[in-house]
């Protein structure tokens, strides 16, 4: 090797990890999303947040978390606007008539201000029969510390968080994690 | 044209210019409703990340959910809370992720620490070079093989180097 190329050698090495590392930013998608929640093993956040209608009879005007606390959960956040949340609508209903009252259900639209009228559609569209409340000022959301809708919260029976997932979820992803729960 | 000669502006660029004013007309009443808003709101804002945006922060943003941390932050100002502790607040639920500024703690050490150690390499690396050249510049003509000089002293003295100085 001349004395030329050796000494070009090391800016050759920084040029191609520069632009590896350039290539890898591209290529690695959103990875805030990826990011744990960081109530992992802790208790999630208490709410207290109004019921769509339809809910009502059953859980009352208002449904405060500290409520209906004793039972594993599945906490859903949505937006009317939202397309992946329309895709893991239907799983959530199924997964909710599978383990009936075994896992609480409860469905949160939130960042979706003024759009109560859209969140009935989307209720009323998928059947939804497991509770769903408006967060219309979307502090609940801050509260969960959400980067964006949909994310699904499950929570062991004791109100601690055992997984957040980001992006819409499957039945494959909820037999596994509420399997996970009710172990 | 009309009577007067001056050219009327088409409606297709009257449309154009009202929809290149929407966006600033939403932006401006979003600047209007946090109007009421403290300075501090907007300092406190700068140093966190907006969640559902990207490289944008929570006072830059004119996403909804930064109207509300916006709104937020407020209220917390207006009941007593300090800068240190409306920011431990939201990184309580975020994590360190929301910090512009993450601690210096952990992995984020890498953060602050990789500029310093660049700019350390960097000025080392200068200094090698200069010295390296100030030293090739000293040493340059005790270098030269006393054989190679003979030959050029040699050289000179031929028909070519008298031809040269004449």
């Amino acid at each position: 090797m001349s004395a030329r190329l050796r000494r070009l050698l090391p800016v050759v090495a920084v040029m191609a990890a520069l632009s590896g590392l350039f290539v890898f930013g591209l290529l690695r998608g959103n990875p805030d999303r990826d990011i744990p929640s960081n109530f992992l093993g802790r208790e999630v956040p208490d709410f207290d947040l109004p019921v769509y209608e339809r809910f009502v009879a059953e859980y009352g005007p208002r449904l405060s978390l500290a409520e209906v606390r004793g039972r594993p959960m599945v906490i859903n956040f949505w937006a009317s606007w939202c397309g992946p949340c329309y895709d893991e609508a239907p799983h959530l209903q199924r997964a909710h008539e599978r383990y009936g009252d075994e896992v609480l259900f409860i469905g949160i639209q939130t960042q979706d201000r003024d759009a109560r009228a859209a969140g009935r559609a989307f209720i009323e569209r998928f059947g939804l029969t497991f509770p769903n409340l408006f967060d219309g000022d979307s502090r609940v959301s801050i509260a969960y510390g959400l980067f964006g809708v949909p994310e699904t919260f499950f929570v062991h029976a004791d109100g601690t968080l055992q997984h957040k997932y980001a992006g819409p979820v499957t039945e494959v992803i909820l037999s596994e994690q509420i399997g996970a729960l009710r172990r | 044209m009309s009577a007067l000669g001056v050219q009327r502006p088409s409606a297709v660029l009257v449309a154009l210019v009202l929809a290149a004013l929407v966006p600033v007309l939403l932006v401006g009443s979003a600047a209007a409703q946090d109007r009421e808003l403290d300075p501090r709101v907007f300092e406190i804002g700068r140093e966190l990340r907006c969640p559902t945006c990207v490289a944008e922060s929570v006072s830059e943003s004119n996403a909804a959910i930064a109207r509300e941390m916006r709104a937020l932050i407020q209220e917390q100002l207006d009941q007593g809370s300090s800068r240190t502790e409306v920011l431990a607040f939201f990184q309580e639920r975020y994590g360190d992720w929301i910090l512009y500024n993450p601690p210096m703690r952990g992995l984020n050490l890498i953060v602050w620490a990789l500029p310093v150690v660049v700019a350390l390499l960097a000025v080392a690396y200068v200094a090698r070079l200069l010295r390296r050249w100030r030293a090739a510049a000293d040493t340059a003509p005790d270098d030269v093989d006393p054989d190679d000089l003979d030959r050029v002293r040699a050289e000179l003295q031929g028909p070519l180097g008298e031809g040269a100085s004449r």
